[in-house]
């Protein structure tokens, strides 16, 4: 077929049409006043609501802003941490049952033990954050520096490049597309993550908002907001997409996908 | 054969025999952290009473059946979207939308809907869960029509059996890795609805004993949820490896 | 053709033999190997596969350190890579950073030694000696397998080393690349007098290129057969790949290889 690239594209949108059907069934269907099901119209009249009452945008910014903070910090952390175990193999036998361990522990857990020995202060929310996002990251950074191409240390050998000449040239490049990949995983992670806190801890973020809709029965509330996570979520995946092209563009494609 | 991992094992007692001399010796006071060994006493306490067990129950079951719930929808829609281009061209983009939606912010949906429920925590599950066995079953389909098509119809197979003979067995890898991230997904989103929606199960456990400021108790929940992780995520691959035990 | 049995050695093995063990048992890749380079020189090295011919060269070339014997380079005793011998790999695709661009996989070795322009002249000096100027700004990954290759030798010659090593550095091309590359090396190597000890598993290549080639037999590695090129300068792929002498080596070499396996 020799239709143009963005022609091609548009068939696709017929597949919205199910979701539209529903959406228009819904607000044809439903009472205004349902507690359950409030017709999609009232959605947005309370997302105007929240917004004009000011609680929205400061909510939105707390989300956003420990979200970025605490991707920010993991990715330092699991990028030097993933570096130290996966360079030194005696670090890696000893930290191994420990980190397979921390790893398989489930994200929320982490939540109730951080309250636990920290308390209810806005600290808590970053480092829990950064906590569950420095996993996939470590994880992935520390397989790909434990496997750098043998040739490379020859190579380096051969053109008599010292230990931190070695590490900066050929060690630290070769880390940044599995780094990338360690994010790809963390970002939705760090979304959820930052939304549990705020719901469980009552701190300052849309996931407090949510749970206090919920509580007062305002089920437009949390429809609005339900949507506008999702929007959020939509806008900051994209986001890292574009960042992690412009990273990657001097990588062989081979190296973007996941090995 | 797995040797021991010596130094693996050093550390972690290392560091348990530190954790446990620095809160005896006064050294650090953490009012809320307990040592190891009243951690120890208190999983004995509970696995007595049987409260352990009971809510170590729960969890695992609603696990089971929201996981084989979502798998069963998963797999269905995966098979449709995979199989027949119709399919896609008319519900892909709207699952598309839909799936950037995280499960949590779904939980107070299901609350105002099911209340303080299972229903609720098996609402959340599903919801977020049926993902990764879609897409994977969508994908391996996808990948495996392409080629197997041609066998097909060059053996006049009929639609039910191309599906069931050809193209399912073909895709099982991509099914099983999408059944098997979708039981970690249905682990997670549990233990979250139990802390905020359904008052029983490990998740409830852990956030009450926080509550009521038993930090040792807490512990015990939490290591036992890290356990039953790590448990779940064994049990399938062993399950992986053998049903998938005569392919290269 | 010049004498040059007076011109010093560059490198010099004694008794070199390299073993180690695995799972309790010792295992000798190389032993008794006794050679000179002399300076200036195309030293082949042929052999069959398992005789320890990329051992031997990491050995020369300071990336493995010899059990028994005293390996030197230029006089001094080798330990690690030694100042003025580079190694070119096979694998070139692994061997080049990829995320580098062409020029800045060149500089690697001049980094930290030459200030900027300097290094600038260099890369663009050997560049222009494999013929990859207009390529400076292209990525490894851009580029065809000979090209990546010529890539990986312009970086060696971009130290001006008094050795090149090169492991196979053909290998993995096709025959019309291969001949290109092969003129290409001849052609550094009459222009910079830099002394080549050049690995082959491909008979014609070695006597092509050479002016002695090194038959070794094993495992364990040993030098089988000592043989001499005396083929004139500069070579040709047509005109010397046809003289009566260039066929009266090759079967020496067939020969020799014969008879070393047969030991």
């Amino acid at each position: 077929m020799t239709s143009p690239r963005l022609l091609a594209g548009l068939p696709r949108l017929r597949g919205v049409l199910p979701l539209l059907l529903l959406l228009i069934l819904w607000q044809v269907t439903a009472p205004a006043r349902s507690p359950y099901f409030p017709p999609p119209s009232t959605w947005w009249t309370s997302f105007e609501a929240m917004s004009r009452s000011g609680r929205l945008y400061p909510a939105l910014a707390s989300t956003v802003l420990t979200f970025a903070a605490g991707l920010a910090i993991a990715c330092l952390a699991g990028a030097v941490l993933g570096m130290l175990i996966g360079t030194s193999r005696a670090a890696k036998r000893a930290l191994e049952p420990l980190l397979e361990f921390c790893r398989g522990l489930p994200p929320p857990v982490i939540v109730p033990v951080a309250v636990l020995l920290l308390g209810y202060a806005e600290s808590l929310k970053l480092l829990v954050v950064v906590w569950v996002a420095m996993w996939p990251i470590l994880l992935n950074v520390a397989a790909a520096a434990e496997r750098v191409d043998p040739l490379l240390h020859d190579v380096a050998r051969s053109f008599r490049l010292g230990a931190l000449a070695s590490l900066k040239k050929i060690t630290l490049p070769s880390i940044v597309p599995p780094l990338m990949i360690g994010v790809r995983v963390a970002v939705p992670l760090a979304i959820i993550i930052t939304l549990l806190v705020e719901m469980i801890t009552m701190l300052p973020g849309i996931g407090s908002l949510i749970v206090t809709a919920q509580r007062n029965f305002r089920s437009a509330d949390v429809y609005a907001l339900l949507v506008l996570v999702g929007l959020v979520g939509f806008v900051l995946n994209s986001l890292f997409v574009i960042v992690e092209d412009l990273l990657l563009r001097r990588f062989p494609p081979r190296m973007h996908k996941l090995q | 054969m797995r040797q021991l991992n010596l130094s693996g094992t050093l550390t972690i007692l290392l560091v348990l025999a530190v954790w446990e001399a620095a809160i005896r010796s006064g050294l650090v006071t953490y009012e809320y952290l307990p040592a190891p060994s009243a951690i120890l006493v208190a999983s004995w306490t509970l696995l007595r009473s049987g409260e352990l067990a009971a809510q170590t129950l729960h969890t695992i079951g609603a696990v089971l059946l929201g996981w084989a719930i979502a798998s069963v929808v998963g797999l269905s829609l995966g098979l449709a979207l995979g199989y027949s281009r119709t399919v896609r061209t008319y519900l892909e983009a709207s699952l598309e939308l839909l799936r950037p939606l995280p499960g949590i912010a779904f939980l107070p949906v299901a609350l105002l809907i099911f209340n303080f429920s299972l229903s609720t925590e098996l609402a959340v599950m599903i919801f977020a869960s049926v993902w990764p066995v879609l897409i994977n079953t969508m994908g391996g389909i996808m990948s495996v029509a392409t080629r197997l098509h041609d066998v097909a119809r060059t053996l006049r197979l009929t639609p039910a059996r191309t599906v069931t003979r050809l193209l399912i067995p073909a895709a099982a890898p991509s099914i099983i890795v999408g059944c098997r991230l979708g039981l970690g997904t249905a682990l997670v989103m549990a233990i979250i609805a139990e802390m905020l929606g359904n008052p029983h199960g490990l998740g409830y456990a852990v956030v009450s004993e926080l509550q009521a400021m038993q930090p040792e108790r807490m512990f015990v929940y939490v290591l036992a949820i890290g356990f039953l992780a790590l448990a779940l995520n064994a049990a399938l691959v062993a399950a992986s490896r053998l049903m998938l035990r005569n392919r290269g | 053709m010049a004498e040059r049995s007076d011109v010093p050695e560059i490198f010099r093995a004694d008794g070199v033999g390299l073993e180690f063990s695995l799972q309790g048992q010792p295992r000798r890749i190389l032993e008794d190997i006794n050679l000179g380079i002399k300076r200036g020189e195309f030293f082949t090295i042929v052999g069959a596969s398992g005789t320890g011919k990329t051992t031997l060269l990491r050995v020369l070339g300071g990336l493995q350190k010899a059990t028994g014997g005293a390996v030197t380079f230029r006089g001094q005793p080798v330990a690690e890579p030694p100042e003025g011998a580079v190694v070119v790999f096979q694998d070139y695709s692994h061997a080049l950073l990829q995320w580098r661009s062409v020029a800045r996989n060149v500089a690697l070795g001049l980094e930290g030694r030459l200030d900027a322009a300097a290094q600038a002249e260099r890369v663009r000096a050997s560049l222009r000696m494999v013929g990859l100027e207009k390529n400076a700004a292209d990525y490894p990954w851009q580029l065809s397998g000979g090209m990546q290759q010529r890539v990986q030798i312009a970086r060696a010659l971009a130290l001006g080393p008094e050795a090149m090593l090169m492991d196979e550095p053909f290998g993995a091309l096709d025959a019309m690349t291969k001949a290109t590359l092969q003129d290409e090396v001849l052609r550094v190597h009459a222009e910079t007098g830099t002394t080549f000890v050049f690995i082959t598993h491909d008979i014609e290549e070695a006597v092509y290129l050479g002016d002695r080639i090194a038959v070794l037999s094993g495992p364990p590695g040993r030098i089988h057969t000592l043989i001499e090129v005396p083929l004139p300068r500069p070579r040709n792929q047509i005109e010397t790949r046809q003289m009566p002498e260039f066929l009266r080596c090759r079967l020496a070499v067939y020969d020799a290889i014969q008879a070393a396996g047969r030991r």
